[in-house]
């Protein structure tokens, strides 16, 4: 008796694994395509690593370049605030020199009134006074000339304001260079995780101008509209500030 | 009266300084950002006023207004802050560090005129 339940038992166990057997049959080709997805996708991954680390190696250069970027627009702007000093210079020389003739001729108008009344009864010296007059359009042609220098002037002190724009694009490139900065970091990171820290070393970093130094939501906006804003926010706080003085003595 | 311009970038100091020439203020000397600004006010009793910037390397606009009021020296001098920040809580922030007056970048020669105006006739 004893015996048949050891023999049922085998049978059981062998059933078992029989069907251990056929599972295997079926899962083997699962296994077999994984293999074969793993063969394609390590050579992808090695690729993608690659590709992460020579566009981290080649930030450095991006963020070398926007620096640069703003080096050369405030040496221009520099230089055109020079050009624009120098031709101010200029127009207020020849503005001194035009004023200083209109002095004199200012004088010489004095001096004609005055020749006017000795030759008072002699028609004829009267009469070439008019004459030598009738030519005088000196005061007009300066009183244009001195519009027209103020009008240039004006036009040079309005290229200056509007180099203001070089401030404003400065903080905005400073801006991107940080942004840049922090993807690098996160790239940098992830090389380090795939390559165990051996690809590291390789990069380069460059330095960026810290937080605090830029303002990221710089904004050349020239309709006057933000410093409306500005003015009410303001106001608004020196009133709550008032309230809050008056509230304190009632207290 | 002798201002002093406090900013990092050259561009701004210059246009600055020029607006200042252009409204009849002919004194001025300028420093790239809070600490040198700090050594200039402590070297140079003439200044009577105070035009920064807020983003700068070492020391801000923002902490430069707070060691000036908190020196009893030159905690009076009247300061014009001229940045490109113009959010609500970044003026607060200014105002309750008691700057006189806020000019938000780019500015007007009209508006920069204003603000030191109303400053010194407030003072």
């Amino acid at each position: 008796m004893k015996r048949v339940e050891n023999m049922t038992q085998l049978f059981d166990k062998l059933n078992d694994l029989k069907s251990v057997f056929s599972y295997g049959q079926k899962i083997i080709p699962i296994i077999q395509s994984l293999i074969d997805f793993m063969k394609e996708t390590v050579p992808l991954l090695e690729t993608i690593n690659k590709s992460i680390a020579e566009s981290t190696s080649k930030i450095p250069r991006a963020q070398d370049q926007i620096n640069n970027i703003t080096n050369a627009t405030e040496m221009a702007t520099t230089e055109i605030l020079d050009i624009v000093d120098i031709i101010s210079d200029d127009i207020q020389k020849v503005e001194n020199t035009v004023k200083a003739i209109d002095e004199k001729e200012k004088n010489r108008a004095g001096i004609r009134i005055k020749l006017r009344t000795y030759l008072q009864g002699n028609t004829e010296a009267l009469a070439l006074l008019d004459e030598y007059e009738k030519g005088d359009f000196i005061s007009e042609t300066i009183n244009d000339l001195l519009e027209s220098f103020q009008k240039i002037k004006n036009d040079a002190y309005n290229i200056t304001l509007s180099l203001q724009v070089q401030d404003v694009t400065a903080q905005q490139l400073a801006a991107v260079n940080h942004l840049i900065d922090s993807v690098q970091g996160k790239l940098a990171s992830l090389i380090n995780d795939l390559t165990d820290g051996e690809s590291q070393k390789d990069i380069e970093k460059v330095i960026t101008p810290a937080i605090g130094t830029f303002d990221p939501n710089a904004n050349y906006e020239t309709s006057g509209q933000r410093q409306i804003e500005t003015d009410s926010i303001i106001q608004e706080s020196k009133s709550k500030q008032s309230q809050d003085d008056i509230d304190k003595l009632f207290a | 009266m002798k201002f002093l311009i406090v900013d990092d970038s050259v561009t701004m100091r210059r246009i600055v300084a020029n607006s200042l020439k252009n409204l009849g203020y002919t004194d001025f000397v300028e420093a790239a950002d809070g600490q040198q600004a700090l050594d200039v006010l402590a070297s140079d009793a003439d200044i009577k006023f105070v035009i920064t910037d807020w983003n700068m390397p070492e020391v801000s606009g923002l902490e430069l207004v707070k060691a000036i009021r908190g020196d009893s020296k030159l905690a009076g001098l009247p300061i014009l802050m001229v940045t490109t920040r113009g959010i609500k809580e970044d003026i607060i922030e200014a105002l309750n560090a008691k700057v006189n007056n806020y000019v938000v970048k780019p500015f007007t020669p009209q508006i920069l005129k204003e603000k030191i105006d109303q400053i010194l006739e407030a003072v």
